[in-house]
C-alpha cells in the first residue's frame, strides 16, 4: 500500500490547480493586486512634486511668486537663477521698493489666489539672511527649497559682485557640483537607494502575503473535502500521500502561476515606464534575483503548505483552527518585523541568524540575497536546514493528513493526535 | 470461484474503541450482499477496510483472491452516501476526474460517461454543476462514478437514499443486470425492504460484531418460523393459556402470535384444533425487519 504513483499525483493536482485558477477570486487578486501595488508606489511621488501639485491643484499653471525687494539686482538675481535651473515652472516677478502699502497689496493677490506667495526681502532680512516666504503653499518643500537655493546664490553672488567679481566670474564660481553615486565592488551600497529598496521591499511583500494566502488556501482544501465523502473516493482510488501531494502542487502552482504572472506585468511595466527600469537596474534587480525569489517561494510554500495541510486535517472549520493558525503564521510575522533589521545590516549577527531559521528563511535569507551576497555556507546551510525542516514537516503532516481527514464531528486531542503519527 | 472480497476475523479499533470486532464473511462473484446494522455499528469502518481507506489492525482482508494491494483497488468501485462529488464542478468534469483517478484515459472516460448518463436519463446535465442538482440526481452520478472504470466489486453506501420509486427501479435494474453479468455487489443500509428484495446473503452487525448472517432464506429459516396468523371460531383462551406462546394478539377471530423458541408450530395447531374451529393458519417468515428489530433489541437490553 505503499505504492506513489506520480501520475496519479499529477491527476489530482491538475484539478486543483485548474479549479482554483477559474475562480473570480483568483483574477481579481492577480489583477487588482500589481494596479494598488502601482498606486502605492507612485502615489507618494504624485504627493511630493511640485508637479504632482500643480496637476491637483492648478493645473498645469507655473507658480507664480512675487520677490518683493529695495534692493532690486538682488530680486532679479533670485528670479534670474529660478528661470535658469527650473525654467518655465516658476514664474517670478520683482516688486519694489517695500512699504506697508505694497504688503497689503501682495497680501491681497494671496487671499485672491493671482499668485502662489511672496518672499520679502528687506534691510533686515539681508543683515540677518532670514527671508519670510508667505505662501499659500506651506507643505510645497520641492518649492521651498529651490527658493531657498536661488536666493542663497542670489546673496552670494550679489556679494561677489560688490566685492568686484565680474558677473561671469560668479557664475563659473557658484555653478552647482553635480554629485553621481558609484557603486563599489561587491557592496550593496545602492540597496539604501529608495527606488531599488522599494522593488526588494515589494517582492518580500510578495513572497510574505503569497506564502501565507496560498498555504491558507491549502489548508481550506483541506477541510472543504474534509467534510464530504470526496475524501472516501478518492482514498479508494489514491493513497493520502498522493492526495496531499497532489493539493500541494496544485495549489502551489497556482501561487507560482500568480506571480508569474505579476512578473511579466512588471516586466511589461519596466519596458514602458522609465521609472521602474531605473529602479530595477538601480538595484541589479535581474534574472539571477527572480529565479532566487522563485526557489525560495517553492521551497518557503512547501513548508507553510505541508503544516497548513495537516492543520487542515486536524479541525473541521477555519473558525476551529484560527488560534493554531495563527502559531503557524507567527514566524512569519516575525520574519517580517525583521525585514528592515535585515536590510540595513544584512551581514550582523542577527541577520546571519534568522535567515538561517528554516520558517523565516524563505523571506530573510532571500532578503539578504537581494541586499548583499552572503557568503556560499550560509546560503547551503540555510537552505539545507530549510530543505530538511521540509521533508519533517511533510511526514508529520502526512500523517496527521491519512488519519485527520477521514475523521467528522469533534476534533481530536494531542494523545489521539499522537497517536495518529505513532500509528504505521 | 474466488471470492471479490474476504474478510476474515477483522478487528479495528480507534482509541480503545472496538469499532469492528471479528468480522468475517466473503461475497463470491455474481452476489449481492447485504451489510446491515444500526447507525454506528461499524457498517463504514467495516467498509474503509475492504476499499484500503485504512487497514485493520488484526485479520485479513483479501481481494479477489489476494492480501489488498492499492493494483486491487482499481478493480473495485465505491459509492458513499452522498456528497461524494466536488460541488463547484459540473458533472462531466467530476466523472472525467475520478475515471482518471481509476485509471481510465480521457477519451475512455467520456465514451462511458456519454453512455451511461443516457442510459440513466440525464445526458442534458452533464454541464451543469453538481450543485445544481437534485439529491437524487447527485446519487445517480455518484453511482456512474462508482461504474465508470467497470469494477468487478462494487461496494455502495445506502445506494438508494434520496431516490424516487422510478429512479429506485432503475437503479435496481442496473444492479441486477451486473450481478447477472458476475459482479459482486455489497451495498450498506438500514432498509430492511430493499435488502429483502435485492440481496443474496446478509451479515448484521451490531456494535462491531456480526449478530447474522448467511444466505437470505437461511437467516430467515433459522429465525423463524416463529410467526403464526390463526383465523378461528370460538373461544381463543386457550391461546393464550398455551406454553408454547410467546406473544398473543387476539383480535376475537383473528389472532397473531408469535411462537416461544424451540416451540413446534404443528404442536399449536393441534392444541387449537382440540379447543377452537380453525379457518386459516399460517406460519409466516418473519420479516427481515422484525428479525433486525428483534435481534438489535435484545442486544441492546
Amino acid at each position: 500500500m505503499t505504492e506513489f504513483s506520480l501520475s496519479k499525483v499529477w491527476i489530482i493536482a491538475k484539478r486543483e490547480y485548474l479549479e482554483r485558477v477559474r475562480t473570480r477570486s483568483f483574477v481579481i487578486s492577480t489583477f487588482i493586486t500589481p494596479f494598488l501595488m502601482g498606486m502605492f508606489l507612485i502615489l507618494p511621488t504624485l504627493i511630493t512634486t511640485s508637479t504632482a501639485r500643480n496637476l491637483v491643484h492648478d493645473s498645469q499653471r507655473p507658480a507664480r511668486v512675487v520677490i518683493a525687494s529695495d534692493n532690486v539686482p538682488l530680486a532679479e538675481l533670485v528670479t534670474g537663477e529660478l528661470a535658469r535651473q527650473h525654467g518655465t515652472r516658476y514664474e517670478a516677478s520683482v516688486v519694489s521698493p517695500l512699504s506697508q502699502a505694497q504688503r497689503d497689496k501682495l497680501d491681497k493677490r494671496l487671499t485672491d489666489s493671482a499668485i502662489e506667495g511672496y518672499v520679502w526681502i528687506d534691510a533686515n532680512a539681508i543683515a540677518t539672511r532670514r527671508v519670510e516666504f508667505v505662501t499659500r503653499r506651506m507643505g510645497d518643500f520641492v518649492l521651498q527649497r529651490r527658493l531657498g537655493d536661488a536666493m542663497s546664490y542670489a546673496f552670494a553672488s550679489l556679494r561677489m559682485v560688490q566685492n568686484g567679481r565680474s558677473a561671469a566670474e560668479v557664475a563659473a564660481i557658484l555653478q552647482p557640483v553635480e554629485l553621481t553615486p558609484i557603486r563599489a565592488k561587491n557592496s550593496a551600497t545602492q540597496f539604501n537607494e529608495l527606488r531599488g529598496a522599494m522593488v526588494v521591499f515589494i517582492l518580500l511583500f510578495v513572497m510574505l502575503f503569497s506564502l501565507l494566502s496560498y498555504g491558507v488556501m491549502v489548508m481550506r482544501s483541506v477541510m472543504e473535502e474534509k467534510g464530504s465523502r470526496i475524501t472516501e473516493v478518492l482514498m479508494c482510488a489514491a493513497s493520502a500521500q498522493e492526495l496531499m501531494a497532489g493539493k500541494i502542487i496544485g495549489t502551489g502552482a497556482v501561487g507560482l502561476t500568480q506571480i508569474g504572472l505579476w512578473l511579466a506585468m512588471a516586466g511589461f511595466g519596466a519596458s514602458r515606464s522609465l521609472y521602474l527600469r531605473t529602479a530595477m537596474t538601480a538595484l541589479d534587480v535581474g534574472p539571477p534575483l527572480f529565479v532566487y525569489f522563485v526557489i525560495f517561494y517553492t521551497l518557503g510554500f512547501l513548508l507553510y503548505s505541508a503544516i497548513f495541510a495537516g492543520v487542515g486535517a486536524i479541525f473541521n472549520s477555519i473558525d476551529e483552527a484560527q488560534q493554531w493558525n495563527f502559531v503557524v503564521i507567527l514566524p512569519l510575522i516575525a520574519a517580517s518585523a525583521m525585514i528592515l533589521p535585515v536590510a540595513t545590516a544584512s551581514n550582523s549577527p542577527i541577520a546571519v541568524v534568522v535567515s538561517m531559521i528554516p520558517f523565516c528563511s524563505p523571506i530573510l535569507m532571500f532578503e539578504r540575497l537581494a541586499v548583499q551576497d552572503p557568503p556560499a555556507w550560509q546560503l547551503a546551510l540555510s537552505l539545507f536546514l530549510l530543505i530538511a525542516t521540509i521533508c519533517a514537516a511533510m511526514f508529520v503532516s502526512g500523517r496527521i493528513y491519512r488519519t485527520g481527514i477521514l475523521m467528522y464531528g469533534k476534533r481530536p486531542t494531542f494523545r489521539e493526535l499522537s497517536r495518529w503519527l505513532m500509528h504505521a | 470461484m474466488t471470492a471479490a472480497v474476504e474478510l476474515l476475523d477483522v478487528r479495528k479499533s480507534y482509541g480503545g474503541y472496538a469499532a469492528v470486532d471479528g468480522i468475517s464473511f466473503a461475497i463470491p462473484p455474481a452476489h449481492i450482499f447485504g451489510l446491515l446494522g444500526p447507525n454506528g455499528a461499524g457498517k463504514t469502518s467495516t467498509i474503509r477496510m475492504m476499499i484500503g481507506i485504512t487497514s485493520p489492525d488484526s485479520g485479513s482482508v483479501r481481494l479477489f483472491g489476494e492480501r489488498l494491494r492499492r493494483g486491487a483497488l482499481r478493480r473495485v468501485g465505491y459509492l458513499p452516501e452522498e456528497r461524494g462529488l466536488y460541488r463547484r464542478m459540473t458533472v462531466g468534469a467530476n466523472l472525467v476526474f475520478l475515471g482518471q483517478l481509476a485509471g481510465l484515459s480521457v477519451a475512455t472516460s467520456k465514451e462511458r460517461i456519454d453512455a451511461w448518463t443516457r442510459r440513466l436519463g440525464i445526458a442534458d446535465w452533464v454541464d451543469r454543476r453538481v450543485e445544481e442538482l437534485s439529491k437524487g440526481m447527485q446519487q445517480k452520478i455518484q453511482f456512474i462514478a462508482a461504474l465508470l472504470h467497470d469494477p468487478d466489486l462494487l461496494v455502495m453506501d445506502e445506494p438508494f437514499a434520496g431516490l424516487d420509486p422510478v429512479n429506485t427501479m432503475q437503479l435496481k435494474d442496473v444492479l441486477m443486470e451486473l450481478r447477472t453479468a458476475g459482479k459482486s455487489l455489497l451495498f450498506s443500509t438500514h432498509r430492511m425492504d430493499q435488502v429483502e428484495k435485492l440481496c443474496d446473503s446478509i451479515c448484521l452487525i451490531n456494535r462491531g460484531k456480526a449478530v447474522l448472517q448467511g444466505s437470505l432464506s437461511e437467516v430467515k429459516a433459522s429465525n423463524g418460523r416463529r410467526f403464526v396468523q390463526i383465523d378461528y371460531e370460538g373461544d381463543g383462551a386457550c391461546l393464550a393459556g398455551s406454553p408454547l406462546v410467546d406473544s398473543l394478539n387476539d383480535y376475537g377471530n383473528h389472532a397473531e402470535l408469535r411462537l416461544k423458541p424451540g416451540a413446534d408450530s404443528q404442536e399449536l395447531l393441534r392444541t387449537a384444533m382440540r379447543a377452537l374451529r380453525v379457518i386459516r393458519f399460517q406460519v409466516m417468515d418473519p420479516s427481515l425487519e422484525q428479525i433486525f428489530i428483534e435481534r438489535i433489541a435484545r442486544r441492546d437490553d
